[in-house]
């Protein structure tokens, strides 16, 4: 199972936005899918999987806050569940 | 029948070992907010560091770079320490003042990280000038970029050290990137070493994957130093594995590229296949030393997680010679 999470990358990243899903629950992800658009004080950025797997659920909707180093989501691998 | 012994084989190969476990996991914990502002990670620089800092004496100085994890740690600081550092605590290196950047420690040879680009090497200078006054047997080391040997403070600091004859070691740990710039498009006259010729001062470029090579050089340079004879420039090529701060969207090079040092070039494989072949090392003392290294950095997280920030009242702790209040 991997977890996607929101890095902190700036110097001092509090909260980013979570702009749009690309990935539904269920959905098929290859490692390097862009599962989801956040919105940081400077920019916009992907944030892609490492691993291949299963989409599980949205933690976060659209427009939310979500601070900098929380899980959105995870990808779940063969026979794995939530 | 190997010409290295196996104490130094297996101590070399755990240092890198450790830098690697370490940094990795200090890059998760960056990305997840754990580390406030950010690291470099130096995760296939292993060989430069434990090269250059096993060919030394622990009362050696050393001066680093904004990437100085894996100098530190091959200096002998404990892996709690450092990473107490990074989480800015009092029990850090330098008691959770100065976090991933400015670890340092002046009473252990340590002359610190900086965030000046080619700043390490005038500190080293000044260094190995204070050892030269007071007739001290110690050499001082300065770690420079591919990007800070570009900055003119590195050449005025070589420059003085020749003509004074200082015992000053240049480590240009050249892991090839200054941030996105591919050190060829902004290097005149090709190999870095080649600059050493004009100042008059012996300079090589080696192979920075092979720890062998790099303790090697750096013994030879410590000898010269010690005799008097000046400083030596060794540059070391290198590659790092991540980007140059934590969580960096690198897209100046190209994945092959980096699989490919990962796979051919990577100075802990490197290592191992050496140690294994001349004999110094079996793959269940091998497997024992990844155990080994795996606890002690869990057990370094654990304890700058449960240490404590430092006490707002020593502030001026290390601040002033106790004119202001400091000790």
């Amino acid at each position: 199972m991997e977890e996607i999470f929101v890095p902190a990358v700036g110097m001092a990243m509090d909260n980013v936005v979570l702009l749009e899903w690309l990935k539904n629950p269920g959905d098929t992800v290859n490692a390097g899918d862009v599962i989801a658009i956040i919105e940081t004080d400077k920019t916009t950025m992907d944030i892609a999987a490492e691993t291949a797997g299963v989409m599980g659920a949205h933690k976060y909707q659209v427009n939310d806050e979500v601070p900098a180093g929380n899980t959105i989501a995870v990808i779940l691998g063969p026979g794995e569940s939530e | 029948m190997s010409n290295l012994s196996k104490e130094w084989a297996h101590s070399s190969l755990r240092g890198m070992m450790l830098i690697r476990e370490f940094e990795e996991t200090a890059d998760k914990l960056s990305l997840r907010g754990k580390i406030p502002g950010g690291i470099h990670n130096s995760s296939g620089q292993e060989a430069v560091a434990v090269g250059v800092l096993s060919a030394l004496d622990p009362l050696d100085v050393i001066a680093t770079t904004h990437r100085s994890h894996h100098h530190t740690l091959a200096k002998g600081f404990s892996a709690r320490e450092v990473m107490a550092e990074l989480f800015t605590k009092s029990t850090g290196v330098s008691r959770g003042r100065g976090g991933s950047m400015h670890l340092g420690d002046f009473h252990r040879g340590h002359f610190g990280g900086n965030g000046i680009v080619g700043a390490g090497v005038g500190i080293a200078m000044g260094a190995a000038l204070g050892i030269q006054q007071r007739g001290d047997a110690k050499v001082s080391v300065g770690f420079v970029g591919d990007g800070g040997v570009n900055t003119g403070r590195t050449w005025e600091a070589i420059n003085m050290a020749v003509i004074w004859k200082l015992p000053l070691i240049v480590i240009i740990d050249n892991n090839q990137y200054a941030v996105e710039t591919f050190v060829d498009r902004v290097t005149g006259g090709g190999d870095i070493a080649k600059r050493g010729e004009g100042f008059g001062l012996p300079s090589y470029t080696i192979n920075g994957q092979d720890v062998v090579e790099v303790n090697e050089y750096t013994a030879k340079a410590r000898q010269r130093a010690l005799a008097g004879e000046g400083p030596t420039i060794i540059n070391a090529l290198t590659y790092r594995y991540y980007g140059h701060n934590v969580g960096e969207k690198g897209q100046y090079r190209t994945q092959d590229e980096i699989l490919d040092w990962k796979t051919n070039r990577d100075p802990i494989d490197l290592f191992i296949a050496r140690a294994t072949s001349e004999g110094l090392i079996t793959d269940s003392e091998v497997a024992a030393l990844r155990d080994d290294v795996k606890k002690e950095v869990e057990d370094a997280v654990d304890f700058a997680e449960k240490s404590p920030q430092p006490d707002l009242n020593s502030i001026l702790v290390d601040v002033d010679s106790g004119l202001l209040g400091g000790k």
